[in-house]
């Protein structure tokens, strides 16, 4: 049994109502995720909720994905995808139908689209593999699979017997004459004079006869009447067709089915990646640098940004680097500035690289973390009575595990509501217990002395310009203050140098 | 099918507008020129008599066309080419102007949908679609008689190619073919013929052959329309002992599904007919939708011109002289007896006229008395850019001028000059946006720009914009009384030679020794009053 999920990937049932981890809700991963999974359902949502579990696993993961985003696959997957629906539509369809005969010829087309469906992502693979585009081990032994799937015996001889009976079927042409409130039947093909004329009359466009009884699968009384006088005339080909599919035999590989939502996995990301990329968002893949550095070009909020793509508004990507001595982030600025947000983008960037997905940024480096905690802080829970400070240290306790160590950490806000002394004091015990747990991570605070807290501490600052306002721009060096006579004109870039500048 | 009586190569679109039309239309004050288009006139014994009620629509096309400047001499020379056969045959244009607005009426009463989805779930959608097919080919039918009774008298490339085009797309021919298939299917619009025939009504009814095939769980599909046309029946009662006989032999005729009495039946015989009408009209669909295009922007762009041709009555109204300027190269700028139309027709005709040759000045800076017609000039110059870059004449006897697309206004007016450093900030911010959208061939018309900060603040804010913006090749005309800028200007321009300050020119009001003013703008040097003691004297004296 092959998973695309790991090598010897296990599924592990999960016990139903257990709760997500906190971080789905504080980076907003679970409105990008509803996005991401709009039209694939519940099963593909659900593996979005679990981590590789090593790092053996995520690399899996990434050279999968690697492959499938590449076009010829990604296109032949979602044909797969489409096929595969239309031979469910088909099947339930025959189900729903209550006419013998009808049902018969529904099993015709479900065969059909079965194994179109599956002969074309298995060609597409073939072809890709033959200009050795496919790479990971997963994609090639999805490929060794659908083809042991298509030599069977059983199924080979099944799809013959159904095209020719599709074949015959579709050949048929009746002509129905409409006059004096009555229809008249002819067997046989028409001229196409009048077809012919209108083409004549009007070149260059198909238009579409859109049948008026296609909206329901049972038949009108028109067609039923129809088929009446048909099936008297050909009553030997109906047999057949009644035959063939008494004595069928089963076609379907059921192990193939249980991979549709690892499948749907891979292939939600990369629909949702192109969708985003053509309303401008970049998305880069992750690089995994020998040493333990983090770094990041043009990183920005997928969740705001999606939004802000809805609205037409643009968005503020900004730049990380922290390197192997590095160990932590200290965020600090102005309220509005940006903060939170360039909090979330890293945690973001974090988990996508860890799903094996690519980022949201324009370049990236990630490196190995074994698991990721977030800490934001959270209006005072009623349900547990608690006070807020009292909260936050309960949920800050299971991050501070034995088995956490190595995470990626995202702490937004701690100990507000505590005495600036006494919060300070705990802050840097928080920051130091984490980063002698060989944790990295960002921790936005307002308290301005745990920039300093320790040598391995990387001071930030969300940027604000000349007149006060936000820029949204985090960076290492504090920003500088604008003051001059002319400030005004300054403000407009109207000086002689600035509009040289502007002109240049 | 395209009109193009605006472009030769394309219809009207709303792209590259100038950068802050509202502000152009305040600044220059244009509407008053789009009113007067709007102002319908009729020649009766060769006097003009104008309509009483405006006609908006002219108004809000001229506005419309003219805030998209033409970037090149052969497209003005364009719409000069089709408003010069307009002029000459003003009787065809307003005919082809009521003709269309008739058509557009008459199909907004039938019921025009906005949101043309090409998704039909009614009869009654289906059958007023078919009747404003009908509607348009029979007025394009007209449209093509009136042009071809005209087309000798018009020589403009324009009419010339937009009558070239009808013929081919809209030949005799082709109307008759569309005619053709909507008398096949005019059974469904048209249930019984009006008039009796040897006292027997007639009633219209279908005859349709389809050839269809097998698909999906047996249901009939892939339908082809074999044949169809209307045939005329004498009427007969559906519950008569003559359909009951008929209804009764159908039923036992073999290959025979006969429809009477039964309901279902003949729902799904409805819907099938419905289908098949849908089906022949999305053949046409694309005729009816270019016709419809047609006759939008046919209206639009005739519009355009008769908007012209009504503002050139209003020029005659008050003997103001009017010509078509002349594209010149880039840095050309002359003229002669240039006015102010908006004024003139306000004032009925009473203004001076200026001349100037500017040609090769990208710099000009008028400064001189309060009230000596300095605005105004700036202003006629504007206008005068506006009209000839929107294919309209030039109220001048002459006028020459090169294009530029790229054209802002940043006037203060005067009343706005409160010392306030809102307004400084608002001043500098519309600057900034116009600097942001500066391109090539851009002109600025500066009014009492930076006027409302101190004069020496002022005057070094205008030295630095001015000087980069000269530099950068923008075309700047000035009116200022920033005459520490202007004297800096003036004498550095003198000191180096015209190095720095090339091709910058100085004009002034003019003004007598016995302090008259003349409104005429001349070449002058700079001065340090603007004069404003002597307004100042002539006012109080008067009082006193």
């Amino acid at each position: 049994m092959i998973s695309l999920l790991g090598q010897d990937h296990k599924k592990e049932p999960k016990g139903k109502g257990a709760s997500l981890p906190a971080f789905f809700q504080d980076l907003n991963l679970d409105q990008i995720l509803k996005k991401v999974t709009e039209d694939w359902g519940q099963e593909v949502l659900t593996l979005y909720h679990e981590f590789p579990v090593d790092e053996e696993e995520q690399n899996y993961r990434k050279e999968v994905y690697s492959d499938i985003k590449e076009e010829a696959i990604y296109f032949a997957m979602m044909d797969f995808r489409r096929g595969i629906r239309e031979w469910q539509r088909c099947k339930e369809r025959g189900n729903k139908v209550e006419d013998e005969l009808q049902k018969h010829v529904w099993y015709l087309r479900e065969v059909q689209c079965y194994e179109s469906a599956l002969e074309g992502l298995r060609d597409a693979l073939l072809s890709s593999e033959k200009a050795s585009r496919l790479k990971s081990q997963g994609m090639k032994g999805l490929l060794g699979f659908l083809t042991a799937c298509t030599n069977k015996p059983d199924y080979q001889e099944i799809r013959k017997d159904a095209s020719q009976l599709w074949k015959e079927l579709t050949d048929f042409r009746i002509l129905l004459t409409y006059e004096k409130e009555r229809f008249t039947l002819v067997e046989g093909k028409g001229t196409g004079k009048y077809e012919a004329f209108l083409s004549e009359c009007f070149p260059g466009h198909e238009k579409l006869f859109r049948s008026p009884f296609l909206a329901s699968d049972d038949f009108s009384n028109l067609e039923a009447e129809i088929l009446k006088q048909f099936r008297k005339k050909h009553k030997d080909f109906f047999v057949r067709v009644e035959k063939f599919h008494k004595a069928a035999k089963p076609y379907v590989c059921d192990e193939l089915s249980e991979l549709f939502p690892e499948m749907g996995y891979y292939l939600s990301f990369a629909q949702f990646e192109r969708k985003m990329m053509e309303r401008g968002l970049t998305f880069c893949t992750p690089k995994t640098g020998k040493a333990e550095e983090l770094s990041a070009k043009g990183l920005y909020d997928l969740a705001l940004a999606i939004l802000c793509a809805e609205e037409g508004k643009t968005i503020v990507p900004n730049d990380a680097l922290l390197l192997p001595e590095e160990d932590f982030f200290v965020l600090t600025g102005p309220n509005q500035g940006g903060k939170t947000t360039y909090a979330r983008s890293l945690g973001q960037m974090v988990y996508f690289a860890k799903m094996g997905f690519d980022v949201p940024a324009t370049a990236a480096t990630v490196p190995y973390y074994k698991k990721l905690w977030t800490h934001f802080s959270v209006e005072e829970s009623a349900e547990t009575g608690r006070g807020k400070l009292m909260d936050e240290l309960v949920r800050l306790k299971p991050m501070m595990g034995k088995d956490e160590e190595g995470s990626f950490i995202v702490i937004n806000e701690l100990f507000t509501t505590a005495a600036n002394f006494d919060a300070n004091v705990m802050g840097k015990r928080v920051l130091d217990y984490f980063i002698e747990h060989h944790c990295k991570g960002i921790y936005v605070t307002h308290l301005s002395d745990l920039s300093k807290a320790c040598e391995t501490v990387v001071s930030l600052r969300a940027g604000i310009d000349e007149k006060g306002r936000q820029t949204y721009e985090i960076q290492r060096n504090e920003a500088q203050e604008l003051a001059g006579a002319n400030v005004q004109v300054e403000k407009y870039g109207l000086t002689y140098r600035q509009l040289k500048e502007r002109f240049s | 099918m395209n009109v193009n009586l605006l472009y030769s190569y394309k219809e009207w679109t709303p792209v590259k507008p100038y950068f802050d039309w509202n502000s152009m239309v305040k600044d220059l004050g244009l509407n008053a020129l789009f009113q007067a288009a709007g102002i319908d006139s009729v020649t009766r014994s060769s006097r003009a008599v104008y309509a009483e009620k405006e006609d908006t629509y002219l108004s809000f096309v001229m506005k419309r066309i003219s805030c998209v400047p033409l970037e090149t001499k052969e497209e003005v020379q364009y719409r000069q080419e089709v408003l010069a056969d307009c002029l000459r045959k003003e009787e065809f244009v307003g005919k082809l102007y009521r003709m269309t607005t008739k058509t557009l009426e008459d199909w907004e009463k039938l019921g025009r949908k906005r949101n043309n989805t090409g998704v039909r779930d009614s009869k009654a959608e289906l059958i007023t679609d078919l009747q404003v097919l009908r509607l348009l080919i029979s007025s394009v039918t007209s449209v093509r008689k009136l042009m071809l009774e005209n087309i000798e008298g018009l020589q403009s490339r324009g009419f010339q190619s937009l009558f070239a085009r009808m013929e081919e797309e809209f030949s005799e021919e082709a109307l008759i073919r569309v005619d053709k298939v909507l008398q096949d299917v005019s059974f469904y619009t048209d249930v019984t013929v009006r008039e009796p025939k040897r006292n027997v009504f007639y009633s219209y009814k279908p005859k349709i052959v389809l050839d269809c095939g097998l698909t999906d769980g047996l249901k009939l599909s892939d339908f082809r329309v074999e044949s169809i046309e209307t045939l005329e029946k004498p009427y007969s009662n559906p519950y008569g002992i003559k359909a009951k006989l008929q209804g009764q032999m159908n039923s036992i005729a073999p290959n025979v599904i006969a429809l009477y009495k039964d309901q279902a039946l003949q729902e799904d015989a409805a819907e099938l007919e419905f289908q098949t009408i849908s089906y022949i009209y999305d053949c046409c669909s694309d005729v009816a939708n270019s016709l419809g295009h047609f006759f939008d922007q046919l209206r639009f762009q005739i519009a355009f011109y008769l908007g012209a041709i009504n503002i050139k009555y209003q020029l005659q109204r008050y003997h103001l002289d009017y010509c078509m300027p002349t594209v010149g190269a880039q840095e050309s700028l002359s003229f002669e007896d240039l006015k102010e139309v908006v004024m003139s027709m306000e004032q009925k005709g009473k203004t001076v006229g200026n001349d100037g040759r500017l040609d090769g000045n990208m710099l000009v800076i008028i400064t001189g008395a309060n009230q000596g017609g300095k605005s105004t000039f700036l202003r006629s110059v504007g206008i005068a850019q506006v009209m000839m870059q929107c294919g309209l004449m030039v109220v001048a006897k002459r006028y020459k001028s090169g294009l530029y697309p790229n054209f802002f206004t940043h006037f203060t007016r005067r009343e706005d000059s409160a010392m306030n450093s809102g307004r400084l900030d608002e001043e500098l911010k519309r600057m900034n946006q116009i600097v942001s959208n500066l391109g090539e061939r851009s002109l600025i018309l500066l009014n009492e720009s930076f006027a409302t900060t101190t004069e020496k603040e002022g005057s070094a804010i205008a030295y630095d914009i001015i000087r980069a913006l000269k530099e950068e090749g923008v075309k700047i005309l000035t009116v200022t009384h920033l005459l520490s800028f202007a004297q800096k200007v003036y004498e550095e321009a003198g000191a180096s030679g015209e190095a720095d300050w090339k091709g910058t020119t100085f004009l002034s009001a003019e003004h007598l020794e016995d302090g008259t003013r003349t409104f005429k703008i001349l070449p002058h040097a700079p001065e340090m009053t603007s004069f404003g003691l002597e307004l100042y004297d002539e006012v109080l004296t008067e009082t006193e």
